[in-house]
């Protein structure tokens, strides 16, 4: 099956913003994570921003640049909200209070420690009452939500894929030692875009390879460490503007296989009948 | 397969308060029993739950002995049920293990191994969580799926939604693309959501946590009783599986784009994917024979949902909400109400309102409180979740 990715947002310390992670990714930059990066995003209320939980910000950020470039109406996608594992640093806050006596949850920390509260911020902020969707597969987790995102495209409903994973506080570092924040979005749909983008052709077989890298060693790193970064292979072929196969590993026995082909913008000799 | 060709169900385990299996669930709603007791929480905490019993001498497969905790205890004990594992050997052998894929739902997964991990004296003096915790295996979300997979020895692609209270119904969605998209000919769907410190006191501090004992759509009811629960079935492709009892007319979604934890006040949202479901099907309102009501038992959900009903037309359209027996099963109450609504289809019988006396007067919708016989061949089931999230399923009897 097939599709276009007609927008994308990336954050992550030393990957700020699209054109910044783009340059990066073909190699015109150098990359460096020092310096950390803050979440940038509009739509919430005072009150709402404040309680916002820091997966939200990321997901906010990276899902705002991707809709901004494919020139989509926020309120009617379709979205997909993906992460390894949700927020690490509500759910340490949680447990803290469950072994204090006597026990007093805080109810914003509660209702924000469901997976799929950033897909709430996100309907609240956009005014998007879209048909929205959040899930997990650990460390394949972006591969799974790219899968969601390529089925629900590839049969005919535009699609923004988020996903994003953050650190884990300390007391959780050493059962989830991720230590880099990484949040990336993907619109995808089976028309083609207008303007110069990327298709997709794409299947789900059984796991023959060890999977894609980015050859960058930074990079690289951070992939391995952070489940939303092992996008970056992808990332790295839409950067690049070549055709490439790229293969994300899904669990021990499977694999997404995903060709990567830069499309340029429509012309005039593209609506010949 | 065409792509009208609508998806069948079958092989449907449950297990939850109301039993261990459709029999004993069928029996105890006949009998217009409640699975729910009192229960005492780590901390103190009396309430009342839906909690099921052998949870924790259930031995999971040595292999797997890192993913035990009551979670997929719970999980494991619907596989082992209602022939449901046996089953799906059966299918993989007709259609590959690589051709059957897992689509779980779950709120919380394995957080009461975490729980326990912080309330242990060794994480006071050292203040993190051990290297061997079995955090993947156990607590991560993900995990629901991951044992259930590996549980059944299956090779297909794997999901867990996680959409609070409506997870196990959006599951069905997930599953639908996959047979849709020719990745799978059929898919295990599933929910399971077991009892946990975090929702207990998490609902009790939003004031949603009955006091007594949930009785949703009456005029006193005062919040969820919470209940623990598994539940799977298999969707697929027309023709693969023997003996299946329902077909997948519609699913609709949407988001409330309002409140994290307060349904939108007119049931906008729910309204939406409730009439989406239905356009899916291709129905009118009129052709539904019954609703199984989300029915969480809180002032505001009921009133939302009553409004939504009505907004859709659905005045004399019988409905009722069996969390008064199960119990609020959180990410297993869509796969909860797929379960019973296919009981209701086989016994030709409509479950009623279980713990609820009497109708809130301010509410429209024609709710059913003591069971009783009916023909059931065409219902809606409604889920909506914090977040706003909210998705609604029709089915319909095979013929």
């Amino acid at each position: 099956m097939s599709c276009f990715v007609a927008g994308l947002g990336v954050l992550a310390p030393g990957l700020s913003g699209r054109s910044n992670a783009l340059r990066v990714l073909r190699g015109d930059d150098a990359y460096g994570s020092q310096g950390g990066c803050v979440p940038q995003f509009t739509g919430l209320a005072a009150n709402e921003a404040r309680r916002c939980p820091t997966t939200a910000r990321y997901a906010l950020d990276v899902g705002q640049q991707a809709l901004e470039e494919a020139a989509w109406e926020a309120a009617r996608v379709a979205t997909i909200f993906s992460s390894g594992s949700g927020d690490l640093e509500i759910l340490d806050k949680n447990c803290r209070a469950l072994i204090q006596t006597p026990i007093a949850l805080s109810p914003t920390l509660f209702h924000n420690s469901v997976h799929n509260a950033v897909a709430g911020y996100w309907g609240i902020a956009m005014g998007s009452r879209a048909s929205t969707t959040s899930l997990s597969v650990f460390d394949d987790s972006f591969a799974g939500g790219l899968l969601e995102a390529l089925m629900m495209a590839s049969l005919g409903t535009p699609a923004l894929l988020v996903a994003y994973d953050i650190p884990a506080p300390p007391a959780l570092a050493l059962v989830r030692p991720i230590k880099e924040p990484f949040a990336v979005a993907l619109a995808l749909c089976l028309e083609r875009p207008a303007g110069a983008c990327t298709r997709i052709d794409w299947a789900w077989e059984p796991r023959s390879t060890e999977g894609s890298v980015v050859d960058l060693p930074g990079l690289e790193t951070l992939r391995t460490t952070n489940p939303a970064a092992r996008s970056l292979p992808l990332l790295q072929a839409i950067a690049r503007l070549q055709a490439t196969r790229i293969v994300l590993p899904y669990l021990a026995h499977g694999q997404l296989r995903l060709d990567v082909c830069p499309v340029s913008a429509v012309t005039p000799a593209d609506h010949r009948p | 397969m065409k792509e009208s060709a609508r998806l069948e169900i079958g092989h449907t385990t449950l297990v939850s308060a109301l039993g261990r299996g459709l029999k004993q669930t069928l029996a105890t709603l006949r009998g217009d029993r409640s699975g729910l007791q009192s229960y005492t929480a780590v901390g103190g905490l009396v309430c009342d739950v839906g909690r099921v019993s052998g949870v924790a001498d259930v031995r999971v497969p040595g292999e797997l002995s890192r993913y035990a905790c009551r979670n997929n205890n719970l999980a494991m004990l619907a596989l082992e049920t209602d022939g449901f594992a046996e089953a799906v050997r059966r299918l993989m052998q007709k259609v590959g293990a690589e051709r059957i894929g897992v689509v779980v739902g779950t709120s919380t997964s394995g957080i009461a191994a975490t729980e326990a991990a912080y309330r242990d004296p060794n994480f006071g003096i050292t203040g993190t969580i051990a290297p061997d915790f079995p955090y993947r295996e156990t607590h991560n979300v993900f995990s629901s799926a991951d044992f259930t997979l590996r549980y059944l020895g299956l090779k297909g692609p794997a999901f867990v939604i996680s959409t609070a209270c409506s997870s196990s119904a959006k599951a069905f969605g997930t599953a639908t693309r996959l047979i849709r998209s020719g990745l799978c000919r059929a898919v295990v769907v599933g929910g399971v959501d077991s009892l946990c410190d975090t929702t207990l006191y998490g609902f009790q501090s939003l004031g949603l946590l009955s006091g007594t004992r949930t009785r949703p759509f009456s005029a006193g009811r005062d919040g969820i009783s919470i209940g623990e629960a598994a539940g799977f079935t298999i969707l697929a492709e027309p023709g693969v599986l023997e003996g299946a009892g329902m077909v997948l007319a519609g699913i609709g979604d949407s988001a409330d784009a309002y409140h994290m934890t307060a349904p939108h006040p007119e049931g906008l949202g729910a309204w939406e994917a409730m009439a989406g479901a239905l356009a899916a099907a291709h129905y009118d309102p009129s052709d539904l024979d019954y609703i199984h009501l989300h029915g969480t038992g809180t002032a505001h959900n009921d009133a939302a949902e009553d409004l939504a009903i009505q907004k859709l037309g659905c005045h004399e359209t019988p409905v009722s909400s069996t969390k008064g027996a199960t119990g609020h099963t959180l990410g297993a109450a869509g796969i909860c109400a797929v379960a019973i609504t296919e009981l209701a289809m086989g016994a030709g019988f409509i479950p009623g309102t279980i713990n609820t006396e009497a109708r809130d007067p301010a509410l429209q919708s024609a709710l059913v409180l003591a069971g009783r016989r009916g023909r059931v061949r065409r219902a809606l089931v409604n889920t909506f979740g914090f977040g706003g999230s909210n998705c609604c399923l029709v089915l319909e009897a095979r013929s």
